[in-house]
């Protein structure tokens, strides 16, 4: 689905990804790990163009979306986006959150649009807070509605900008949790994050991406035990004791 | 002093046709130019997120502009000055178009002071579901700024209140032209003023009385509880 090769991003002569290579297959998940500033979350700003890269190509379903003539709103409304800090919506509801894409570049009336919210909060159990606003929410909900308004859009896939950073450890299993579930539906995820234990819960296969460039892909048991450099052993080692 | 302020009192009720014509024309006055003042102001505040270098430059100095200069050397600059260039306009389309530009430019201030409150986090959201900058603007932005902008805009429109009087220089009928009139009649200027001032406290209260209602009403639910938490 998704095909990195060479990636390049440099802001004003400071290089922050250099060379990066990187496939996600249909219905896959793919975590990429990484101390913070190695370029993760730059790395998904490239993948729907809120950045536009330096060099090097990305193939989104086959065409390369870093050609000047795509379509960026239409790519984005493909690509679901998770952020760190949640970023609803504050001035509306959580149902609103969930509608207002729906409605406004979907065209979907409000009724329409309510039942398809309804639909994704029913199942993220968030139903009962809709009426709710962000402000009055709880971290972990604040997440869920986050997942539900890009899961609204029904995307190609979703990409997850470090989903548990602003989160307690017991919020951020049941994110976790909630990621995998994803998955297991089919839905493609992208998922950066410097979280050692989250990285564990979603995918034995992770990537390890260090000052722009991606140091290895293996197995966690790999990266944590056997890989040859110290950095990323201990890097991985950290989610040992978890 | 009683027989003083008696008579005040029957040129007064006298003189009530013109000085309640002049109340009227004074919250036309008000009226309009907050209306008007609040939408140009909207469009300058939009342009100032403008990702050209150039139309960003132009309302910054459009609102050091307007801000800088005082209301009555624009409002004479334009009652006085342009008809030298065979341009005439009426006292009262002076006044609004003045009083707009004035108001505009600090409205955008305004505006600007509640942008920079916004979370950046849900413009990239915005941005990421594929909204255009115009609908992002339309949807996200304004409707927060306008909500966190309301204690600096009904003040303003406190101030555009207070501030017509200024139009009676470019000889705009409204209620301190009324009162002046009063005053020159029959030269009780202390009493005259006393009750213009009586007058504009009750019309300024009035707006202040609607202006907290809306800061009451209009707000983010458990937004300000988060703001006092996190302050």
């Amino acid at each position: 689905m998704i095909k990195i090769r060479s990636l390049v991003k440099d802001f004003d002569g400071h290089c922050v990804l250099n060379g990066v290579n990187l496939d996600v297959a249909a219905g896959d998940i793919k975590v990429v790990m990484g101390a913070s500033g190695c370029g993760k979350s730059t790395l998904l700003r490239c993948l729907n163009r809120l950045l536009d890269v330096t060099s090097g190509s990305i193939h989104f379903m086959g065409n390369d979306i870093t050609h000047k003539d795509t379509d960026v709103r239409q790519l984005r409304q493909q690509i679901g986006f998770v952020f760190q800090q949640f970023a609803l919506y504050r001035h509306l509801s959580v149902l609103d959150n969930v509608t207002l894409a729906l409605r406004k570049l979907r065209g979907l009336s409000r009724a329409d649009a309510n039942e398809k919210a309804s639909f994704e909060l029913e199942k993220l159990a968030m139903i009962d807070h809709r009426h709710k606003y962000p402000a009055q929410i709880s971290g972990g909900q604040k997440q869920r509605v986050a997942i539900a308004r890009a899961l609204a859009m029904d995307p190609s896939m979703i990409v997850f900008d470090e989903p548990t950073s602003a989160l307690d450890p017991i919020m951020s299993r049941e994110v976790a949790a909630l990621i995998r579930t994803l998955n297991e539906e089919r839905v493609t995820i992208l998922c950066v994050t410097h979280d050692v234990a989250l990285g564990k819960v979603l995918s034995d296969n992770v990537v390890f991406l260090d000052r722009g460039e991606v140091k290895a892909e293996a197995s966690f048991d790999y990266l944590c035990h056997d890989h040859p450099d110290a950095e990323v052993r201990a890097f991985f080692g950290r989610g040992e004791s978890r | 002093m009683m027989q003083g302020w008696h008579t005040f009192f029957m040129d007064l009720v006298e003189q009530m046709p013109l000085i309640l014509h002049g109340v009227g024309n004074t919250i036309l006055l008000g009226v309009t130019i907050s209306v008007t003042g609040l939408i140009f102001g909207i469009v300058v505040f939009y342009l100032a997120l403008s990702h050209n270098v150039i139309v960003r430059s132009c309302v910054k100095g459009y609102i050091s502009f307007f801000t800088g200069m005082p209301l009555i050397v624009l409002l004479f600059l334009m009652y006085y000055g342009l008809p030298s260039w065979g341009v005439r306009l009426s006292p009262f389309v002076v006044s609004v178009i003045g009083f707009t530009m004035n108001i505009a430019a600090y409205n955008a201030a305004y505006l600007m002071s509640g942008y920079n409150s916004l979370d950046a986090a849900e413009i990239d959201a915005a941005k990421s579901q594929g909204f255009t900058p115009l609908q992002l603007f339309k949807w996200i932005t304004l409707p927060q700024v306008l909500l966190l902008s309301v204690p600096a805009l009904s003040n303003q429109v406190i101030r555009n209140i207070k501030d017509t009087s200024v139009a009676f220089l470019i000889q705009y009928t409204e209620f301190f032209a009324r009162i002046q009139e009063l005053a020159a009649s029959n030269f009780q200027f202390f009493k005259a003023y006393f009750f213009a001032g009586v007058v504009y406290l009750l019309l300024v209260s009035l707006v202040v009385l609607m202006a907290r209602w809306l800061e009451r009403h209009i707000v983010i639910p458990g937004l300000h509880r988060t703001l006092d938490r996190q302050s």
